[in-house]
């Protein structure tokens, strides 16, 4: 199956490209939150670290979930021509947007469990819950570093090669597809855990 | 298009390399782990410094094995490690920042550095290890 999806994508692919793997606009953004962030944090304002994580785990939680429970069968039923299409449009923003959520989520999240209290006052009743939330972005972090990042890159490499490896590029996918939808399922035990703690 | 005779479906075997970086990457995990679960109570550094050493001993593996193994990509290997490790550099810059600003200090920073030190370096091996070890380099 990888073979014959891996070969209409070699078909299906574009010619090689050169040039910025990802936008260069893109980049100037993502420092430019970045930088907003530090400001936040150098600050300690509470609006600003609520707003950051509030905002960027909302980005980070449904684009797992989109992923993996929506655009990720969507893609595999999709014919190959508009499927590498897809797929080379949405991996090189995903590549711009999540490691920036990634960062921007656990950074304020941090900062706003230090200010809360929760790691100040021995063993507050959320300790519990904070580890819980921890020990899942640790499981996060192994799957996406380990796996997810890894299939994005070298499908994005091999489709700017002239003559791109379509076996390849049908196994990489799919490992893609499938660890994008074990995120999903990560993501919703950090809802639970997530909703719990505000509620507290 | 593809025209090889054989269809190269990449390097399917197993690899040591990635096994060691995997390892290096729950071991600084583990080790941060350790002194986050005990925050805001004193923390028996043991454990981490233990899987801090263990995570560095898998990394030296990983770097011999990388160097040892032919044939190998090594130019497209540097050329994603190098940006790959850009964008940890980033990453780590602000967690060390965050953890400063926090007021940590002793050893508990120390370890904390080492095992973002780790990720800096082997994100960026693993990456590259993961698209150029699918290349059919001469030799």
């Amino acid at each position: 199956m990888s073979e014959l999806v891996g070969d209409q994508a070699a078909v299906a692919a574009p010619k090689a490209q050169a040039g910025p793997f990802v936008p260069l606009w893109g980049i100037a953004v993502d420092a430019a939150v970045l930088v907003a962030l530090v400001v936040t944090i150098a600050r300690n304002s509470g609006y600003g670290l609520d707003f950051f994580h509030v905002f960027a785990g909302a980005l980070w939680i449904s684009t797992d979930l989109l992923m993996g429970f929506i655009i990720g069968p969507t893609i595999r039923r999709l014919d190959i021509p508009a499927r590498m299409v897809f797929s080379k449009g949405l991996m090189t923003k995903m590549m711009l947007v999540m490691p920036t959520a990634v960062i921007c989520t656990l950074a304020s999240g941090w900062q706003l469990a230090r200010s809360d209290g929760l790691f100040t006052s021995p063993y507050s009743p959320q300790h519990g819950w904070i580890l819980a939330a921890l020990i899942v972005v640790a499981l996060l972090a192994v799957i996406a570093y380990t796996f997810l990042e890894p299939a994005n890159i070298v499908v994005l490499m091999e489709l700017r090669k002239p003559e791109p490896n379509g076996l390849l590029i049908g196994r990489m996918m799919q490992r893609f597809l499938y660890t994008a939808g074990i995120l999903g399922i990560l993501q919703l035990s950090i809802i639970v855990i997530m909703v719990r703690l505000a509620t507290w | 298009m593809v025209n090889d005779p054989q269809p190269y479906a990449g390097d399917t075997k197993r690899s040591p390399v990635v096994a060691c970086i995997v390892g290096t990457i729950v071991s600084c995990i583990l080790a941060a782990g350790i002194i986050v679960a005990h925050i805001p109570g004193p923390t028996p550094l043991w454990g981490s410094i233990m899987w801090v050493c263990v995570g560095a001993v898998l990394t030296g593996v990983t770097i011999v094995l990388l160097l040892t193994k032919q044939p190998f990509a090594r130019r497209l290997f540097f050329t994603v490690a190098k940006w790959v490790f850009l964008y940890i550099l980033v990453l780590t810059a602000m967690g060390e920042y965050v953890l400063v600003f926090d007021g940590m200090r002793g050893e508990p920073l120390v370890i904390m550095t080492a095992v973002l030190l780790l990720f800096l370096v082997n994100i960026p091996m693993l990456w590259g290890f993961s698209v150029a070890r699918h290349e059919r380099a001469a030799g």
